[in-house]
């Protein structure tokens, strides 16, 4: 193996450089401009914590799971918490005849469902035809778990995207990009609604940049 | 009779070099004319064989398999073997250990030892021997077999015998065809011995008395069979006793005797075995008929209580499916499994695969994950695998599409959808889809997973999508009931109303009646939500989707 090749591999970049990113387009252009490589990354975690609910976390994802879905790959929803309303993500342009869900056995309340759900997850995370797999975990995983997502999304070379509560952003993570978003205060009521995202880890240079985006 | 004996005793007497024998064109002289001459004449004859221009291409080759333990391994071979187990004849009075596994070995327990005896030496499983079983494995060895040659048969009572000339290049040799064919029994649970030989009982004989020997030639075969004791033969004990009278000790001897003589003062049915042992004659046998559906089963040595316990027997048994798979190019969809319990109960799963298959490794992956989730409320005493449903391999190959394109650890939908299912479920995949309904319940629908996909588009770009409505991305299972403060809709705070509202009403011929004002809500954190408003009764408000 020359100097070159060893460069050339993922995992691998020296200092003040990147290592070539495989991304897919955001579909906002003022994200896009933050993000490392011009867009979400097509392999690895990406973490997304909201501080409320229905504040368009998932509609920021949508260009990016209808573009994939289009490809002909599957968008795998590992456990959502509520059913993935069909007209909506039709109208959003996402081909539903590629999104699959993994519904987990009603959950008892013991202690292992969270396994049960990151067994799911890592399933999604390793099915090579899979592009994205979406996931909601709680503010109790605990790190090394989402570090072992982390690499099963790079064995699988798909784009993770994990919804977590506004509570984890000081939890350690090895996510390749982690956001945080939020309502931009005193828009609440603006129309199109409008989205504050905030980078809190990116692998490169660009975290803590934050941009606003109009859904 | 005198005259007999005298002449056999001569020829005995001056007793030729082996290798004399092989050149010279007597003793062995010809049968009396009339009787059976076409045989001898179209037999070759070792003296003429450098004379001939070559040796014919394909001459068969036997591989005889010796399962010197097979009555022990059937009924142990479904447990974890980490037990002293003996075998012993069922009902009898004073009863002697048969055999013995290798942990009872190592408590000192010998073959012929009496029970008693066994017992004194350690905590041992004894099992009652179970011919029928034994010979019900026979016939599943040869099925497993089949994947090597389709030349086989089964050799009462612990032996099997396959032509392997026509394999030996499809396995890359012979050494390579020995090393999976063992590795495979070891895997359903068997050890074997083996010999190869140009004629099938040589090499039975050569497998129980020089187990590993290999011998291509036939002109070697003498050679190597001669130091064979005569008991090899397995001769009735009257014409073993007359034989070992004269002398005749092994089978060297043995062939060397006349044969007008063997065949007057013995049986012709002896001179004829000894014919088909050295391949003077044809020997034919008898083709093994794979049945047209798998079926099998594994007693288990003890009951077992545990799912984790049944993963041996299951393994075993998926590995005689993958023989069997192979044998006759075929793969599967559908494993029945069965479970009987200590009562006789029978529990029956289904392991369902999305792609059709002979992958033990992926199939032992689902009956763990399958296994794990169970919990057996009586012990199990066998485990049994059914499979009817059998896919030509030749069939067009119908995943194109979706065969994984990316390189790396990963899998492809198959594995995936098999995994989950396995583990949480046949219903625990679903897809998705819209239809043309006006209640917002009912416009969407769930369905199985599509495989291979028509379209890449929306029903909104094909203007089947019906009005472009805004609709949230999430819909509550069921509509959650909204408390009313100073009479305004409440959700975590206040929720504001955004001006415009979407009256949906059934229609009167619909069953359920509806009549709801759809709002979007804004709370005081920014979020938006879906609510309405009842229109009849007592106009609660209801959320009903979140704009996420």
């Amino acid at each position: 193996m020359t100097l070159q090749e060893l460069m050339q591999r993922a995992g691998m970049w020296r200092g003040g450089e990147l290592p070539p990113l495989a991304t897919r387009p955001t579909g906002f252009e003022g994200l896009d401009a933050i993000l490392p490589g011009g867009g979400w990354p097509r392999s690895g975690l990406i973490e997304i914590l909201t501080a409320s609910r229905g504040i368009g976390a998932l509609r920021l994802v949508l260009p990016m799971l209808a573009a994939a879905s289009r490809d002909g790959d599957w968008l795998v929803w590992v456990d959502p918490p509520h059913i993935p309303y069909a007209p909506a993500l039709d109208a959003g342009g996402v081909v539903l005849d590629r999104v699959l869900l993994v519904d987990l056995p009603a959950r008892s309340g013991a202690g292992g469902e969270d396994d049960e759900i990151l067994w799911a997850c890592e399933q999604a995370l390793r099915f090579a035809d899979c592009a994205v797999a979406l996931m909601w975990l709680g503010a109790a995983i605990p790190t090394l778990p989402l570090r072992r997502l982390q690499l099963a999304a790079e064995a699988g070379a798909t784009t993770g995207i994990v919804f977590r509560p506004a509570a984890c952003a000081a939890q350690s993570s090895p996510a390749v990009l982690r956001l945080a978003l939020g309502t931009p205060a005193g828009d609440e009521g603006a129309t199109p609604l409008a989205l504050e995202v905030e980078v809190l880890k990116a692998r490169g240079t660009h975290h803590g940049a934050r941009c606003r985006l109009d859904l | 009779m005198a005259r007999i004996t005298a002449r056999v005793a001569v020829s005995i007497s001056d007793r030729l070099p082996e290798a004399d024998l092989m050149a010279a064109p007597s003793p062995i002289t010809p049968l009396q004319p009339g009787r059976r001459s076409a045989d001898v004449e179209t037999a070759p004859r070792p003296s003429r064989a450098p004379d001939r221009p070559a040796a014919r291409t394909h001459a068969p080759l036997w591989l005889h398999l010796h399962l010197p333990h097979l009555a022990l391994e059937v009924l142990t071979r479904g447990g974890d073997g980490d037990r002293a187990c003996v075998l012993v004849e069922p009902g009898a009075r004073r009863p002697q250990v048969l055999l013995t596994n290798r942990h009872a070995a190592a408590l000192g327990i010998r073959c012929g030892m009496p029970l008693a005896a066994a017992h004194a030496l350690g905590g041992i499983n004894v099992l009652e021997r179970e011919e029928r079983a034994e010979q019900a494995a026979l016939t599943r060895l040869c099925q497993w077999a089949l994947q090597f040659t389709s030349e086989l048969s089964a050799v009462a009572p612990d032996g099997l015998v396959l032509e392997i000339d026509g394999s030996l290049k499809l396995f890359g040799g012979l050494e390579s065809l020995l090393r999976q064919l063992r590795g495979g029994l070891r895997r359903l649970g068997y050890r074997a011995d083996y010999a190869v030989a140009p004629t099938p009982l040589a090499a039975a004989l050569l497998a129980r008395f020089r187990p590993r020997a290999i011998v291509r030639d036939k002109e070697q075969l003498p050679d190597s069979l001669a130091h064979l004791p005569l008991a090899a033969l397995r001769l009735e004990p009257a014409v073993q006793a007359a034989l070992s009278q004269l002398g005749v000790r092994t089978l060297g001897d043995c062939r060397r005797l006349p044969r007008s003589g063997l065949a007057r003062r013995f049986s012709p049915l002896l001179l004829e075995h000894l014919d088909r042992l050295f391949g003077l004659r044809a020997d034919p046998r008898p083709g093994f008929a794979p049945p047209r559906r798998f079926a099998s089963a594994i007693e288990l040595p003890w009951e077992v209580d545990s799912a984790r316990a049944l993963l041996v027997a299951g393994e075993r048994l998926l590995g005689e499916l993958g023989g069997y798979l192979r044998g006759s190019s075929a793969l599967t969809r559908r494993l029945h499994w069965h479970l009987v319990d200590r009562d006789g109960g029978r529990e029956c799963f289904e392991l369902a695969l999305a792609e059709a298959s002979r992958d033990e490794q992926h199939m032992l992956l689902l009956l763990r994950e399958t296994l794990m989730r169970k919990r057996l409320a009586v012990p199990v005493r066998a485990i049994g695998l059914d499979v009817a449903d059998l896919v030509s391999e030749r069939a067009p190959h119908v995943q194109d599409l979706f065969t994984p394109r990316r390189q790396g650890h990963a899998e492809g939908y198959a594995a995936f959808a098999d995994r989950v299912r396995a583990r949480c479920g046949e219903r625990a995949l679903r897809g998705l889809g819209v239809l043309p309904q006006h209640r917002p319940e009912a416009a969407f629908g769930w369905r199985r997973p599509l495989l291979n996909a028509g379209r890449m588009t929306t029903l909104a770009e094909q203007g089947e999508g019906g009005r472009q409505v805004r609709r949230p991305l999430w819909l509550l299972e069921r509509p959650l009931r909204l408390a009313v403060r100073d009479s305004q809709p409440w959700f975590e705070g206040p929720l504001a109303l955004v001006p415009g509202r979407e009256r949906i009403q059934s229609a009167w011929w619909e069953e359920e009646s509806l009549a709801r004002d759809y709002f979007t809500a804004i709370t005081t954190r920014g979020g938006r939500l879906w609510v309405f408003r009842e229109l009849d009764g007592a106009r609660r408000w209801y959320l009903h989707g979140i704009f996420e």
